[in-house]
């Protein structure tokens, strides 16, 4: 397998050819997914606005599925892979220990991603993200999920295998970047999100199989443990990315080096009790339970969060302030490069993410007022101002550095990438407050059909829910036309893109 | 100067900061001293914090009402 490093001429870094070939292999795959995600997260939006009610209840139920797993599960883990290899050997100047593994791994994740799209395209598996037993699904579903997790971890090893390569090469001096402490935060997350879905997807495949018999009540728990618990990873990757954004973009600071990294420390320890949230409704678990995990161990996480959203932007400000940008409170913001589209999203996520997402998120978890939030539309408002507008955004901003860094090639229709940041970021603040909103009026999730027209009783909402649905699926066009942008820039930049000017030979490290 | 295609922390990477500068902004006033923006920034999201959060606790008052 071919080995040889090139040099960066902007960052002088060394970038292993293997690392570079991962992080594109896998950044290709996330985008495919994101499109995936995308087209049907409009189908599913076209159908809960009442108004247009799109598709029928099976074909909605089959592509929420769709949505949910392509967007929560592949786009952001495909995308995470590839942080991890930029992260590891790329920020390390090392090499990725174990290329062919990598690979085979990556073919793995593929192959699981692509089985489980199939079962969920035929309607084999109408099971939603969460795929609650005792709701069935095609074993290949199952098998899919455990496959591509398997390769995950297995990744993962190789990302740990990087550090441990850098660090007996001595391919960098003192502590690991924050960047890359981050992404180690990421990976242990990741291993611990992964051990709870195989320790519930292998045992629900042999009952899909007709083999055992698997608990509901347990099933919940053990499920979040891999649901919410994915979706932290993405916030420990989000951060990471911020932190790597503030210092291209603006050359932030980082203001504290052991606060960052202690917060970190908080996500490993305290973010998978944090899974509890989603069980405060749960008749199956005592109040002590849900109490001691959501309102004392989540507030643990939730600190981490604030303290990222208070270091990110005061970095930048410190950063901005040392380089002369010192009049007033705010010009080391006015003056910041605001048709940067790497610097443009990077300040979107960490405000929607904090304001909208941090809020609800923090304001839902709490038991007594969960009880009035739970299973309506407030929770996807929640998460698509955490998820979307705040992890995806993120993605999206790194991404316009990845394509001339990595993938060598200039950004293609620039004026549009410039914009793309801002219409992807106004549509989801639109469409996450007015979806929490419609939420507050009782409004369910997961229900094709908010007037209940076959219902056995009658359901009426408030005349304004009907207005609040419309907003709300306004924003999601807006943002539906920034992603379909973003996918058309990067798509575009990558196979028919301009190459940049510099020299990216691989040179073989033993004559270098 | 910007190249198209390109985004201006490649083409115009921000400034290396100095000794000087490093000593600046973690020096004698403190990292967060040197953060008076992002203070008002802070404090903005803990006035929305406290107003949604006591909001959310009404409501449930008004929906959940007791005896």
């Amino acid at each position: 397998m071919k080995g040889g490093f090139r040099i960066c001429p902007t960052t002088s870094l060394r970038v292993h050819r293997q690392a570079d070939a991962l992080i594109k292999a896998n950044a290709v795959v996330a985008t495919v997914s994101l499109l995936i995600g995308g087209i049907t997260g409009l189908l599913v939006l076209l159908t809960r606005w009442q108004a247009v009610h799109l598709l029928d209840a099976a074909m909605f139920y089959r592509v929420l599925t769709i949505h949910g797993m392509s967007m929560l599960i592949f786009f952001i883990i495909f995308f995470e892979m590839a942080v991890l290899y930029f992260a590891g050997p790329v920020l390390l100047n090392s090499r990725v220990p174990a290329p062919r593994l990598g690979w085979s791994m990556f073919g793995l994740m593929v192959l699981g991603a692509v089985m489980v799209e199939w079962t969920m395209w035929t309607g084999r598996a109408d099971v939603l993200f969460t795929s609650y037993v005792p709701l069935r699904a095609h074993p290949l579903f199952y098998l899919g999920v455990i496959l591509f997790a398997v390769g995950t971890l297995i990744t993962v090893a190789v990302f740990f295998g990087s550090l441990v390569v850098a660090k007996r090469e001595k391919t960098y001096e003192g502590s690991v970047p924050l960047v890359t402490y981050g992404a180690i935060a990421a990976a242990i997350i990741a291993v611990i999100t992964l051990l709870h879905g195989a320790a519930i997807y292998i045992p629900t495949f042999f009952w899909s199989i007709g083999i055992g018999n698997v608990d509901p009540q347990v099933y919940r728990m053990v499920w979040w443990g891999l649901g919410h618990s994915s979706q932290q990873i993405n916030v420990a990757a989000m951060v990471a990315v911020w932190y790597l954004l503030g210092a291209l973009t603006v050359g932030s600071v980082v203001i504290n080096e052991k606060i960052s990294r202690t917060a970190f420390v908080l996500y490993i320890l305290f973010i998978s009790m944090a899974s509890a949230h989603h069980l405060l409704v749960d008749p199956g678990m005592g109040p002590t339970w849900k109490v001691v995990n959501t309102s004392y161990f989540m507030y643990m996480a939730v600190l981490a969060s604030m303290i990222h959203g208070f270091t990110v932007p005061a970095g930048i400000e410190v950063g901005q302030r040392v380089r002369g940008l010192t009049k007033g409170m705010f010009e080391w913001l006015r003056r910041a490069p605001w048709g940067d589209p790497g610097f443009s999203a990077l300040v979107f996520s960490v405000i929607i993410f904090g304001f909208v997402g941090g809020i609800t998120g923090v304001t839902f978890g709490t038991e007594q007022i969960n009880i009035i939030a739970h299973n309506t539309l407030r929770i996807p408002g929640h998460f698509h101002a955490t998820v979307v507008a705040g992890t995806a955004l993120a993605f999206m901003g790194v991404t316009y550095y990845v394509i001339p860094l990595i993938f060598r090639k200039k950004v293609a229709f620039w004026p549009l990438a410039k914009i793309q940041p801002y219409v992807f970021a106004f549509g989801m603040l639109i469409f996450s407050v007015a979806m929490t909103f419609a939420g507050t009026f009782g409004i369910p999730r997961r229900h094709w059909d908010m007037s209940f027209s076959d219902a056995l009783f009658d359901v009426q909402f408030s005349p304004a829910a009907n207005l609040v649905v419309t907003v709300m699926a306004l924003g999601g066009l807006i943002a539906a036309l920034g992603g379909a942008i973003y996918i058309l820039v990067t798509v575009w930049s990558v196979f028919l893109g301009q190459p940049m000017e510099g020299d990216a030979t691989y040179v073989d490290a033993r004559s270098s | 100067m910007s190249m198209h295609g390109v985004p201006d922390g490649i083409v115009n990477p921000p400034r290396p900061l100095t000794a000087a500068d490093e000593e600046t902004a973690s020096g004698k006033a403190g990292g967060f001293g040197m953060a008076p923006g992002t203070l008002v920034l802070a404090l903005v999201f803990l006035g929305a914090f406290a107003v949604y959060y006591f909001t959310n606790w009404k409501l449930l008052s008004v929906v959940w009402q007791v005896g």
